[in-house]
């Protein structure tokens, strides 16, 4: 092919090569210190090609769903038939999960427990996905100007896709929880109901489903336990649904999501905005580690010297003072019978 | 349509020796476009390696080392991967052809399809082994082998059309050197 045309003369780039390859290089770590240089450039071209990726959407959509159905045709019978087992085993789990949620609100009633936060949620449309050797990513028709900021979780109706990491104006760029870089806390709750549940980080590889790496090497997993964000570090609101576990056939674990990013065409963006978490004081990490009554802080001297000398006054005062600084159990309320029978049960 | 002639006259010359850049900068446009078509099962070809690889063999004197820095950094701004990445696989794999100009140009037929392989291998290979080394100064885990190679895969097998177009417009609006015209 190449030898049909006259090759141009040799020209002599050899030292522009090397001083190109020095700031290609250049380049690479000054990617890696200042990140945000390149991530402004990328959301200020995203935001000038949003109106041509909202145009093409419609028809590439489509076809993309015509290719699909092409390959599901011949299969039509089969899913209908499984289809119609999953709704009827699905109806019965509703049941169940109508009675649970019923119990669960008189629990909370009878524990005055907090409500949950309340979260604020932007709607959003996917305009672009990018499958890159490096990056898997949606992009989003929301930006900052739709209060869509970094760190956000990103939701389609069946669970957490993953968390915005780049914010224009007009879009923003989502990193998906499949993706190399992801890695988010989760909490496993076991399918069975026995047993607590299991703190384990879950890290994309690039796969369709992510590794879950155990913070605890004691714990056992069985298939189909419940994937949920734990909140730890305040980055994520706690309990958003993830997926089941699933073991990978080599002794490790992995998560089979919930949400399919390739096929959301909406999504929500989560605003969960929760002050940092202050850390304890770190002489009382040790103590508390091993179960011991957190040291409790020591009074001014001014009160040391008044509770000394109201104990000369009467000794019987001490205990009392004691107790006092123990912390109160809440008492329960006053339970009805039927919230009674739901304890005891 | 502006024929040979036209072309090399002095007022589109200016202009003839910009369509090497643009050509990288238009594939690397296209090959970007975040429209996911397949669901997403593979990855964009790089289309923005054929107008390097062709024209650096064939007109070095418009591909020059610049050119190849500028189309790999648009790769790099637009694929949002870890910065500086295509840019550096793009200039290193400009340097391994300019250093075997020889070998590469004299290829035909699949031997041609073959040596552009080599290529983007060579640029892949590039691109991941950075990844990699950057993962590991960070104390991460290495990148996974497959969604490079489904893109080394996509890129080979999108050359002959790509070099297709590329070679028609080398055809039509530059052609060779005119040293050797």
């Amino acid at each position: 092919m190449a030898n049909a045309w006259k090759i141009a003369r040799r020209s002599n780039v050899q030292l522009p090569l090397i001083l190109v390859i020095a700031l290609a290089a250049v380049v690479v770590l000054l990617g890696k210190a200042q990140g945000t240089l390149f991530d402004r450039v990328r959301a200020h071209a995203t935001d000038t090609m949003a109106p041509v990726l909202e145009k093409l959407r419609v028809p590439v959509a489509g076809f993309d769903r015509f290719t699909g159905s092409i390959t599901e045709i011949f299969s039509v019978y089969e899913q209908n038939l499984k289809l119609k087992e999953e709704n009827a085993r699905l109806r019965q789990w509703r049941n169940v999960a109508i009675v649970l949620q019923g119990r669960v609100g008189r629990y909370q009633a009878l524990l005055h427990a907090v409500p949950d936060t309340k979260l604020n949620a932007v709607l959003a449309r996917v305009i672009g996905r990018a499958n890159r050797p490096f990056l898997q990513t949606m992009i989003l028709d929301a930006g900052r100007q739709n209060h869509a900021l970094p760190g956000q979780a990103v939701m389609d109706a069946r669970g957490m896709i993953g968390r915005i990491y780049l914010a224009g104006q007009r879009t923003s760029w989502v990193i998906l929880l499949t993706d190399l870089n992801s890695r988010i806390p989760v909490n496993i709750a076991p399918s069975s109901g026995k047993g607590g549940n299991v703190q384990a980080m879950m890290t994309g590889d690039n796969s369709a489903t992510p590794r879950l790496e155990l913070v605890s090497r004691t714990v056992t997993l069985h298939a189909g336990d419940q994937v949920t964000s734990s909140g730890d570090g305040g980055l994520l609101p706690a309990g958003l649904p993830v997926g089941t576990v699933m073991t990978d056939g080599a002794g490790g674990w992995r998560v089979a999501l919930l949400a399919d990013a390739s096929a959301s065409q909406d999504v929500e963006i989560l605003n969960f905005s929760k002050p940092p978490e202050t850390p304890p004081a770190s002489a009382q990490l040790p103590a508390e580690a091993a179960g011991l009554k957190p040291q409790v802080p020591a009074p001014p001297a001014a009160q040391v010297a008044a509770a000394q000398n109201s104990s000369q006054a009467n000794p019987q005062t001490k205990p009392q003072a004691d107790a006092q600084s123990k912390p109160k159990p809440v008492a329960p309320p006053p339970a009805d019978a039927a919230g009674a029978e739901d304890v005891d049960r | 349509m502006v024929s040979l002639e036209r072309a090399q006259s002095p007022r589109f010359r200016y202009l003839t020796a910009l369509i090497p850049m643009a050509s990288g900068l238009v594939g690397v446009l296209i090959a970007n476009i975040p429209v996911s078509v397949l669901g997403g099962l593979v990855p964009a070809p790089l289309f923005g390696l054929v107008p390097v690889y062709f024209w650096c063999l064939v007109r070095p004197d418009l591909m020059t080392p610049a050119v190849a820095f500028s189309i790999g950094f648009a790769e790099d701004i637009l694929s949002g991967g870890p910065p500086g990445i295509w840019t550096l696989a793009f200039v290193l794999t400009y340097a391994l052809l300019a250093r075997r100009r020889d070998s590469f140009a004299g290829l035909s037929g699949l031997a041609a399809v073959l040596g552009f392989a080599a290529a983007a291998t060579f640029a892949c290979a590039i691109a991941y082994f950075t990844v990699a080394g950057l993962n590991l100064l960070s104390g991460l885990r290495l990148p996974p082998l497959v969604p490079v190679v489904s893109e080394l895969m996509m890129t080979v097998l999108f050359y002959v059309p790509t070099a297709l177009v590329v070679g028609w417009l080398h055809h039509r609006l530059i052609g060779a050197s005119r040293s050797d015209v």
